[in-house]
């Protein structure tokens, strides 16, 4: 099986692409990312020591969604069923990210500074926050999230991937 | 270059013949459920069967693209739970959706290779939402697991 395998691989990465060219299944999310698998190299082992750790953004994120969490259902506590678990969630995921972090780049990760979304989160801010926003910052937390997941290694990519899926959730079930 | 190729071939293959059991779970699932499902959840039910028809579809196609053969369905599964009710039919398919999100998430962790990437992200992402309808339906609390696939 491997020899067949590794024999077609040699011989035919433009044999698989007519294949898939002829069955007209291109469009299939799943065909053509393993195909374009046997001939290529993932780049998936990326990780640059001089970059900050993406991870910590998503910490971030995660917080100040927490913190939005809670603004909100202190501006209309009627919203705390539908909002609380994704307060808890997303302190659940801060709390993983933080301990990844940790794990990868030790002290030098933890000191970066937050990124925008974190800021204007503060309980007293003058228009109260609204189930809308918070959805905004959530589905915002989504993107951020599976942005990073093409290229993340094997070891962090699912606790990121659960992330990025955990938010879509959140997104469709607050709309 | 070509040993890595195969290295990593081989490990996607594994993952995706993997998924592709979780879908045939997932398939058997839904059709044990809509028999106790009250008629509004039925529809959701008919449209997240589509869903994975489609997925097992996709899932087969590139393995047999691969030189693979796929994996077949068992004739039938065991449930955790008896199912004798629209709950307990609820729970199976949060389970059903469940097992599907740990092999989707398995896929990504065993493939570095950015399209296949992309398609379980996207995968995933629809069985945590499909599995928190389930999960809402059967009363567990929270409906969205707050990590979907972390087995």
């Amino acid at each position: 099986m491997n020899d067949a395998t590794a024999g077609r691989r040699g011989a035919g990465t433009p044999t698989v692409g007519v294949l898939v060219d002829r069955r007209r299944i291109l469009q299939l999310a799943l065909v053509l990312p393993v195909a374009a698998g046997l001939g290529g190299c993932g780049a998936a082992t990326d990780r640059r020591t001089d970059r900050p750790d993406p991870l910590v953004a998503l910490a971030d994120a995660a917080r100040a969604d927490a913190a939005l969490a809670a603004a909100a259902v202190a501006a209309d506590p009627a919203l705390a069923a539908r909002i609380d678990p994704l307060r808890e969630a997303r302190t659940e995921h801060a709390a993983a990210l933080d301990a990844e972090v940790v794990r990868m780049g030790g002290p030098s990760a933890v000191p970066t500074a937050a990124p925008p979304t974190a800021a204007p989160v503060t309980t007293t801010a003058a228009p109260a926050v609204t189930l809308a926003r918070v959805r905004e910052a959530v589905a915002a937390s989504h993107v951020g999230a599976a942005e990073l997941v093409e290229n993340l290694p094997a070891e962090r990519v699912g606790l990121v991937a659960s992330v990025a899926a955990c938010c879509a959730a959140y997104a469709e079930v607050l709309a | 270059m070509s040993s890595r190729s195969a290295r990593l071939d081989e490990e996607a293959v594994g993952a995706l013949q993997d998924v592709l059991g979780t879908e045939h779970a997932a398939l058997w699932s839904y059709a044990l459920a809509v028999a106790f499902l009250p008629p509004q959840e039925v529809a959701a039910a008919r449209v997240d069967t589509a869903a994975h028809r489609e997925l097992r579809a996709q899932i087969e196609v590139t393995l047999t693209q691969l030189g693979q053969r796929p994996v077949s369905a068992q004739p039938a599964y065991a449930t955790p739970q008896p199912v004798t009710d629209a709950a307990s039919a609820a729970g199976l398919l949060a389970t059903a959706e469940t097992d599907a999100a740990a092999a989707w998430r398995s896929v990504l962790e065993r493939s570095p290779d950015r399209p296949l990437r992309r398609a379980g992200l996207k995968a995933l992402t629809e069985t945590a939402a499909r599995c928190a309808r389930w999960r809402g339906a059967a009363g567990t609390r929270p409906a969205v697991p707050v990590f979907p696939g972390r087995s």
